[in-house]
């Protein structure tokens, strides 16, 4: 087979062994990898209704058939799991040499299942105690390096922080949770390494195709990644008054200047680096304190600056810096502290920080690693804390089916706001590009409609393939006909005879196969929404004042977009949609293939 | 107790952008009709399409359900709405609308419309409430021209040279050349302001650019030309232009008004 190794490798945690699963091409050649293969996998191995943090929950660590080619943006993978954060699906990518070692064991995933007697690591097969536990991602990589490609928890994964990453390369599989998955297996570090190639079925025309995407990824359409960042996002969306400010309260932060990309820049940046063969070169790296230095994304800028209330740079930088250390992704960590900084404001948690309190979202940080007072409840994220909190603060609770939203203003947004109430994992920028759509003459994008309805599933079903190749979304714009241009692509790995359509399905059944796990898992209709300050509550600021969205309106894009889909009214899938999964039963069912030689 | 109705549901496809947001007096234009109706008529409807969002008007605006029914449709909603029993109804493109003009429209205390060079005017007429009916079994029959609800009423046909202002009153414009020829001669002269954002904003060295009026063209040309801003006459697919952070647009022949600011962001702005 060329592209793929046709198998998993399946490692109980819990026994120490591990194993290796065959996975039929068939299923390769309608999921791919990344997102697509992992949730598949997911289907497979996850037990029906199994709390995200109990060892019977599995973690996938999905590879993709472009991974170790000269592709540029290739070296990605998708780690997979049911959400401690959601108790849905969560699929972060994360871009680092850990994919291309990882996939040089001879497999394709890696699937991850059980639970360690005490704090370990993985270390080549080997599963042994660890000394790195309290050590932050980055010692542990050092640590750990010499034998291979690092994936590692911070203290907030230790802890079981819901909103705990995965890091690797400096990089961050970061939404969802999933390192509190790890961190519940006592799973410190997982390393691989490994010397089989993936053979490919056409390596001229790969040469080739790798030539000219790297070209092309050299041109207009990647130049504000290579030269801003997505740090730029902050003062446009703050022109347009789209950027979350105080809580999703307002949506243009008047200190928006001192943290725009135009003033970093010159200010302050030291360094411009790349993920693993990535010819882009997004990494934007900052200089703050006494010669401390990190990288910082538009994410993490919004989050942890205007949501806050916070325009202090020094501040901010050093927020960032500090859930890299800790291991906590910085939307939710900074979405739940704004969260409980709005709490705060009303008297309903008098300990909390107010808006603007640098110091205190800094200390906050750390009490939410090591859940220590205010920040054992914050750890949990903004939907259960609101929860416990009561007062109806789940009105203001910035979250889509309790992963916190990221930067980007629903109101003022709408097409977006449709992405994020239907999203999978939540409210998602990744997996809904509908931003595209707003910024466009196509829709007013401050009056969603039906049609945002059908612009907005365009993006999602491209954002399925390119997250199932892998290929880095920002790359996006390099492409005149993404379909039948990835395919041209697989077919040079591959070998097999796809053309566009077949990767358009393929796009559709990765989407559906995610929400197949979701309804597996309980989801209703009524976890496709937005929170009610969203449904009730008008902008006030800037080109957006007076937008605002409704129940209805909001009902009425769904309605469109499950339609659209071809699922029914309600958001459920109808019998054909589901045959076409292909989905498996697990492991334990007797018609497993299962091992086949350990690595 | 009279009643004004403003129109603004059309698409505006020759202007290339609503017409109600084309700035006139440092106002919207829908702004400045409503503000020169409320001189003489005691309420104001707005009838607005689903899709077109309005800036804050003195007035009560409602949504026109069937605007593919054309203007007659707008004149029903309109009419379902107001509670004075005569209404003069005019489109939102008139500029040139005086008090005056509308209040002797109103003087007939009947149906009544201008007829200027010959032909009548039925979208700068007045109306009253009773027609309300009628518009809507006209609809029913598909007979679709705001003329026939005025035939219907036994309208009062008004000789242009009897009125003062009728002429003005009925001049609207259609295009981008009528619309800025119109800005040109009066008086206004604010510029418009080009913000650059993002990578525009630090090859230019500077974030605001003044330029006079004209089309998108006309003022994305006053930037500096190493930021091709325009490629093969439209504007560059690497770039997004905005008029003051609303709508997005690509179509250079599109008006821009005194006052206003045109945005320019990188076109991968988001992820």
């Amino acid at each position: 087979m060329n592209g793929f190794h046709g198998r998993y490798w399946r490692f109980d945690l819990s026994r120490g062994e591990g194993e290796m699963v065959t996975i039929p091409e068939t299923i390769l050649r309608r999921y791919l990898g990344g997102v697509g293969l992992g949730t598949w996998l997911l289907h497979r191995e996850a037990p029906a209704n199994v709390d995200p943090l109990a060892p019977e929950a599995p973690l996938i660590f999905s590879f993709s058939p472009l991974v170790g080619t000269p592709l540029t943006t290739s070296a990605k993978l998708a780690v997979v799991a049911k959400s401690p954060l959601t108790g849905f699906i969560s699929d972060g990518l994360s871009s680092s040499h850990f994919a291309i070692a990882g996939k040089r064991m001879g497999v394709d995933a890696i699937v991850l299942v059980g639970a360690c007697a005490e704090p370990s690591e993985l270390v080549l097969g080997a599963l042994q105690p660890t000394r790195l536990w309290r050590k932050t991602p980055r010692e542990a990589d050092e640590a750990l390096s010499k034998h291979g490609r690092v994936a590692a928890i911070g203290i907030a994964g230790e802890n079981g922080v819901r909103f705990a990453t995965i890091s690797n390369d400096g990089r961050h599989a970061g939404r969802g949770g999933l390192g509190a998955v790890l961190g519940a297996k006592r799973l410190k570090a997982l390393v691989v390494d490994g010397e089989l190639p993936t053979p490919v079925a056409d390596p001229k025309a790969v040469t080739r195709l790798a030539r000219d995407l790297s070209k092309r990824s050299l041109g207009h359409a990647t130049a504000k990644y290579r030269d801003l960042g997505t740090v730029a996002n902050l003062a446009a969306f703050n022109r347009i008054a789209a950027l979350p400010t105080r809580n999703f309260q307002r949506s243009r932060f008047d200190q928006g200047d001192a943290l725009s990309a135009e003033t970093l820049k010159p200010a302050r940046e030291v360094a411009r680096t790349s993920c693993a063969s990535c010819t882009i070169g997004c990494e934007h790296v900052y200089g703050f304190g006494d010669e401390k230095r990190t990288r910082i994304e538009y994410e993490s800028l919004f989050a942890l600056g205007p949501l806050c209330g916070i325009g202090d740079p020094e501040a901010v930088l050093a927020a960032a810096g500090r859930c890299d250390a800790l291991g906590l992704d910085t939307v939710s960590a900074g979405g739940t502290i704004a969260f409980a900084m709005e709490c705060a404001e009303r008297g309903y948690l008098p300990d909390a920080p107010h808006f603007g309190d640098a110091e205190g979202l800094l200390a906050l940080l750390d009490d939410i690693a090591h859940r220590r007072g205010l920040g054992d409840l914050l750890a949990e994220g903004s939907r259960i804390a609101a929860e416990r909190i009561g007062h109806d603060s789940i009105a203001f609770a910035p979250q889509v089916k309790g992963l916190e939203i990221p930067g980007y203003e629903p109101r003022a947004l709408q097409t977006l706001a449709l992405g994020f109430a239907v999203g999978a994992r939540g409210a998602d920028h990744n997996k809904s590009g509908a931003y595209e759509i707003d910024f466009s003459d196509r829709v007013d994008r401050l009056h969603g409609n039906a049609r945002s309805a059908a612009l907005s599933l365009e993006t999602e079903n491209r954002a399925a393939l390119t997250d199932s190749l892998i290929l880095c979304k920002f790359l996006r714009g390099v492409f005149d006909d993404l379909y039948a241009e990835s395919a041209e692509l697989v077919r040079a790995v591959t070998g097999w005879n796809v053309d566009g359509e077949e990767l358009e399905a393929l796009a559709r059944r990765v989407v559906a196969a995610r929400k197949a796990f979701n309804v597996r898992e309980g989801w209703t209709p009524e976890d496709d929404s937005l929170p009610e300050r969203f449904l009730s509550e008008a902008l006030e600021d800037g080109p957006s004042s007076g937008a605002r969205l409704t129940h209805e309106r909001l009902q009425e894009m769904i309605r469109s977009y499950n339609l659209a889909r071809g699922w029914s009214e309600q958001g459920y899938l109808p019998d054909a949609v589901m045959r076409d999964l292909s989905l498996e039963p697990s492991p334990a069912d007797p018609t497993h293939a299962g091992p086949q030689v350990d690595p | 107790m009279h009643a004004g109705i403003v129109l603004c549901g059309g698409r505006s496809s020759r202007m290339g952008r609503a017409k109600a947001w084309l700035p006139w007096q440092g106002r919207p234009m829908v702004a400045h009709v409503v503000e020169r109706l409320s001189e003489v008529v005691d309420e104001v409807v707005v009838v607005s399409s689903e899709q077109l969002d309005l800036p804050p008007l003195p007035a009560r605006v409602v949504r026109d359900r069937e605007p593919e029914l054309g203007p007659l449709a707008g004149i029903r909603e309109g009419l379902a709405h107001v509670k004075g029993e005569l209404a003069y109804v005019t489109a939102t493109d008139a500029p040139f609308l005086t008090p005056e003009f509308v209040k002797t429209m109103l003087s007939y205390g009947k149906a009544a419309a201008p007829e200027v060079d010959g032909i009548v005017q039925p979208l700068a007429a007045v109306y009253p409430r009773s027609a309300l009916a009628c518009a809507s079994s006209l609809l029913e029959s598909d007979r679709r021209r705001p003329l026939a609800l005025l035939e219907a009423q036994d309208y009062r046909r008004v000789d242009a040279a009897e009125l003062t202002g009728c002429e003005d009153a009925v001049r609207g414009f259609n295009t981008p050349e009528e619309y800025l020829a119109a800005v040109r001669t009066s008086g206004d002269d604010s510029p418009v302001v080009l913000e650059l954002l993002g990578r525009a904003q630090l090859a230019a060295g500077r974030r605001e650019i003044e330029t006079p009026v004209g089309t998108l063209a006309e003022v994305l040309a006053a930037a500096p030309p190493e930021l091709e801003l325009v490629q093969e006459g439209r504007v560059a697919r690497h770039h997004l232009v905005s008029i003051d952070g609303r709508s997005f647009l690509r179509d250079l022949r599109v008006p821009i008004g005194p006052g206003e600011h045109v945005i320019v962001l990188d076109a991968s702005v988001g992820g």
